[in-house]
């Protein structure tokens, strides 16, 4: 009853708020009549009976407003009311406005466009059901834990008769297959895997079925399932295909389902179009066989409850088992687990912390930039605020109102910034970095907005609180006195300094991060790759393997490719390789032995970069010949094997020796342990990426170790068209069945390989930019502030006899006072903080001094020029007129 | 225990509440008659008086009315509800407890 009355009351309120305010005013107008009357009757006249009557009752005003602070209504009306006098505060001063939600939104539009790629790489659970199940599992030597490899297949089905930590374990391995028969020959991402892997990742089949355990069994049916991406655009989506054959490399596969493409794996990989038993691959097929071969990735599900170290500890048996039973191959080897997010997302988790951080840093920048607007404003409005406490309202209801214009202003920054991240996030993503697009969807969606909303509101808190507070001053009455005008003055300038000093300590340190990335990036692109790059153009061509089944097939295609592509203009300067540098996905690196040396001891292995490449090679790529001789077309397989080694190796294992006609023992497998006599040193090469130093590297001539196919490189200055047109006629001359693949400029891979370093770098310096142009904002705000505050002051020194130049070294020297604070905390926070780059750094130390030095010239500039046009205002403060208007 | 702040504002509280508790009564009427009840002892200020009828009121424990009055128009006069009645009596209660409580101590000390 009482609850109903009270709420009706207060609905009351708050709809005739105006009608009972007038009640209010007719209740009080009763009493000072009355006291008026009683005045009366005691014989004063009627002025001074109300005068007397309204001293009695008191301040009116304030009584009214206590009244009506009575009403808890009021906190719902007093907010509407907040709203509305706020929306008009922005509209009465539309620079402001401006200035405030446009530093807001590149505060939030930055945050909520790195949040969005977070939530999709670190946030957003992997598409598997019950993700952190997953891990994945390596043979790594004992005394080099890095060195991830490939699991042999005996393994792998010794793992899954012994384990008890797994509820599943299986095998991929990952295949370029050429498809025919469908349109023009394509090269498909196929996934050679083992069959457990359906129910280890609850794939579904759209149509048909997934592979069965029967299907992995060697001298099975080849059947193969295809991806939806693949059925739509290759079959027309025809669901006749299930039961009928495609043609994989030449050899007939039986189509036994099609995956949804909702299913995708593996993570931050490319997109695998056709999934085939390991056992039917024409390459790992026959290697799955031999036991020395590392040929597949394991993939295991964890049974409930089993921790990752449980499964490690089991694995650390297991592994050691296998070293004793079958030292031949697994002596020296352990096997690591790795939980699979770690493995997908791991990699980029730091760079993606970093630039959140930076972020983070760029929006107090940008709290600190309004919160000086704010409190120049509030300060400004001094007098206003003094009038509305003197009539009695509270502290805390001012406090309030400020704060709703705060928040009013942190919505509109928020809604601008999130419409800047949509846009930011659409127009980067073409120069995302592969691994990170191939994840998940980036959009700003989900919980982004949501993100950008609490960050607003959090930002808004943050750069309105202290404005709001000292705008609200405990000593009223030199305000009204003052004219209101010096309204914490003070403290103001002591708020508005030490923001200045903040913001330039912050931007520092995103300048210097931004400035150490530029730097390391910049080295990283100018470093010699060891080869030319220029006016190579690459072209991959992969034979498929039922149809070019023998090595001799392979060297024969090879040397009538080499001799169409040399026979037409332009074109002489050609030569095949595989791999080529930038393009070593994951290729291992292969084990060699110096003949003539005492053999390793057990569980140690020399290991080195491995390519094949015709006699050209060299010349094409422009590596320099160090010592000995280049492979010729003499070469053959008929002559005694040769090798070419590069300048690390030779230095590294053939110390103060000359490596020429010294014998090394490797090769592709099954091919390791062929002799091969050294004919040639060549320069290094940058092999797996440019900001990798250059390893020990083994060269074979193909002639004498062919391989399916390879990669095409010509060197000329015919347009990249011209020469992909040459390419090709050339391959179909021989073969029309056969693709060609990724033609393109060389330098696109090496673009591609520094992809990462180049995003991160554009992101952080285009923050850094940002952040420097705040700051300079900043700057200028305090120092133009305190200037215009000081023209009375100055006005007296220039009566006094102070010189135009005196003038300037006053106002400078407080912005350089500002600055150099701001550049000493900036350069303490930055050494602190930059020690976490310095995992993204090339060659570049976490304290680069010439970065730092630079950083702190460009910000004393910067902070020189903000507070010049300033400063050339006071000089031109005419004394008189100082003096007077004061 | 409450706070002395919180003594004086309940004694207002109670004080208002006693004396409509009979026959509503309009805010001049209360200010007068709380202080010719106490032998003009205590005034009670008008800066207390409106505040605190008004908190009275949304509390629910006094109901409020336009009616014709002795001041020869209407004005705005407060009645005890049954809530405010309960919370008289616990507030008489307390009153009563505390100034024997005190009245003890002053005899005693």
């Amino acid at each position: 009853m009482r609850a109903i009355r009270i709420l009706r009351r207060r609905l009351h309120c708050l709809f005739h708020g105006s009608h009972a305010d007038a009640e209010l005013q007719r209740e009080i107008e009763i009493h000072i009549q009355q006291l008026t009357n009683e005045a009366i009757a005691e014989g004063m006249t009627e002025a001074e009976a109300r005068a007397m009557a309204l001293r009695e009752f008191g301040p009116v005003d304030r009584i009214k407003e206590k009244c009506r602070d009575t009403r808890r209504v009021s906190r719902i009306q007093d907010f509407v009311q907040d709203l509305r006098y706020g929306v008009r505060m922005l509209r009465q001063s539309p620079a402001f406005t401006a200035i405030a939600v446009i530093t807001l939104a590149l505060g939030i539009g930055a945050n909520t466009a790195i949040f969005s790629i977070v939530d999709a790489v670190l946030l957003r659970s992997l598409p598997y059901r019950d993700p952190n199940q997953l891990v994945l599992m390596f043979n790594v030597p004992l005394n080099r834990p890095d060195a991830l490899s490939g699991i042999s297949y005996r393994d792998f089905t010794e793992c899954l008769a012994q384990n008890g930590a797994f509820s599943q374990i299986a095998g991929n391995a990952f295949h370029d297959l050429t498809l025919t028969g469908a349109g023009e020959p394509a090269i498909v991402n196929t996934a050679d895997v083992t069959p457990e892997i359906f129910p280890l990742l609850d794939a579904k089949p759209l149509l048909g079925r997934a592979l069965l355990p029967e299907d992995g069994k060697p001298g099975a049916a080849a059947v193969a399932v295809l991806s939806e991406d693949l059925w739509r655009s290759r079959f027309g989506s025809n669901p006749g295909l299930i039961g009928q054959s495609i043609a994989l490399d030449m050899r007939s596969f039986t189509v036994a389902g099609i995956l949804p493409a909702s299913f995708r794996y593996p993570e931050g990989a490319p997109h695998q179009d056709v999934w085939i038993s390991i056992m039917q691959d024409p390459l790992f097929g026959p290697l799955a066989s031999k036991p020395g071969v590392r040929v597949m990735g394991l993939i295991g599900r964890l049974n409930p409850g089993v921790s990752l170290a449980k499964a490690q500890a089991e694995m650390n048996t297991l592994g050691a088992r296998f070293a004793k039973e079958f030292p031949a191959e697994d002596s020296g080897f352990t096997i690591q687990v790795q939980p699979y997010r770690e493995a997908v997302v791991g990699n980029l988790r730091p760079a993606l912390l970093i630039l959140l951080s930076a972020v983070g840093l760029l929006l107090s920048i940008a709290c600190a930039n309004i919160a000086n607007l704010l409190l120049s404003k509030a300060t400004s409005r001094g007098r206003e605020i003094a009038v509305r406490i003197a009539l009695g309202a509270s502290r805390a209801r001012i406090v309030r109102q400020l704060l709703t214009e705060s928040a009013l202003l942190g919505l509109l920054g928020g809604v601008a910034g999130l419409l800047l991240a949509a846009w930011a996030v659409r127009s980067l993503r073409p120069f995302l970095p592969a691994e990170v697009v191939q994840i998940g969807s980036i959009h700003v969606g989900g919980p982004v907005p949501a993100f950008a909303l609490l960050l607003s509101l959090a930002a808004a808190l943050a750069f309105g609180l202290a404005p709001a507070l000292l705008a609200t001053p405990s000593n009223l009455q030199s305000n009204l006195k003052e004219g209101g005008d010096r309204t914490g003055q003070r403290g103001g300038q002591r708020v508005r300094s030490f923001l200045a000093i903040a913001e330039i300590s912050l931007a520092m340190v995103l300048l210097v991060a931004g400035g150490l990335l530029i730097r390391s990036f910049a080295l990283v692109t100018s470093v010699n790759p060891g080869f030319d790059p220029n006016n190579v153009t690459e072209a991959e061509v992969s034979l498929p393997q039922f149809q070019y089944s023998t090595p001799q097939q392979w060297r024969a295609f090879a040397d009538e490719l080499l001799e169409r592509l040399h026979a037409q203009p332009g074109l002489q300067d050609s030569a095949l390789a595989v791999p080529l540098p930038m393009d070593r996905q994951g290729q291992p690196a292969f084990a060699f032995t110096i003949v003539g040396n005492p053999p390793l001891p057990p569980g140690k292995s020399t290991t080195a970069d491995y390519a094949t490449v015709s006699p050209g090679y060299f010349h094409t790529m422009r590596i320099p010949l160090l010592r000995g001789r280049f492979f010729s077309y003499q070469d053959s397989p008929s002559q005694p094997n040769v090798a070419i080694i590069s300048e690390t190796l030779a230095r590294r294992y053939f110390p103060n020796q000359d490596p020429i006609g010294k014998q090394m023992r490797f090769g592709f497998p099954p091919n390791g342990d062929t002799p091969r006599e050294i004919v040639g040193v060549v320069g290094d090469v940058r092999d797996a990426a440019l900001s990798k130093e250059p390893g020990p590297m083994m060269y074979v001539p193909f002639a004498q170790a062919p391989l399916y196919g390879g990669e095409v490189v010509v060197r000329n200055s015919l347009s990249a068209s011209g020469v992909a047109a040459a390419i090709r006629q050339a391959v179909r001359s021989i073969d029309k069945d056969l693709p060609v693949t990724g033609i393109a400029p060389f330098r696109d891979s090496l673009g591609q390989s520094t992809s990462r370093e180049r995003f991160r770098t554009f992101l952080l310096a285009t923050f850094s930019a940002i952040a420097l142009a705040l700051a300079a904002v900043g700057v200028f705000g305090v120092i133009s502030y305190s200037a215009s505050e000081r023209t009375h002051e100055i006005g007296i020194r220039m009566a006094l006899g102070a010189q135009r130049r005196d003038v300037l070294h006053l106002i400078l020297g407080q912005g350089a006072k500002l600055a150099l604070l701001g550049l000493g905390i900036g350069a303490v926070l930055s050494i602190l903080l930059t020690r976490f780059l310095a995992s993204l750094l090339y060659s570049v130390s976490a304290t680069d001094p010439l970065t730092f030095a630079a950083v702190a010239i460009v910000l004393l500039g910067v902070a020189a020029a903000a507070c010049y046009i300033p400063a050339r205002r006071a000089m031109k403060v005419d004394p008189m007129a100082a003096l007077r208007y004061q | 225990m409450p706070k002395p702040s919180d003594l004086l504002q309940g004694t207002l509280d109670l004080l208002i509440l006693k004396t409509i508790v009979r026959k509503p009564l309009h805010g001049w009427g209360i200010a007068k008659r709380i202080q010719t009840l106490s032998g003009d002892t205590l005034s009670v200020g008008q800066g207390s008086l409106y505040p605190a009828l008004h908190r009275l009121e949304n509390q629910g424990w006094i109901c409020s009315e336009w009616e014709e009055s002795d001041l020869g128009r209407p004005a705005k006069v407060y009645s005890v509800t049954p809530q405010g009645r309960k919370q008289l009596e616990r507030e008489l209660k307390s009153w009563n407890r505390l100034s024997s409580a005190v009245h003890l101590l002053i005899q005693n000390a």
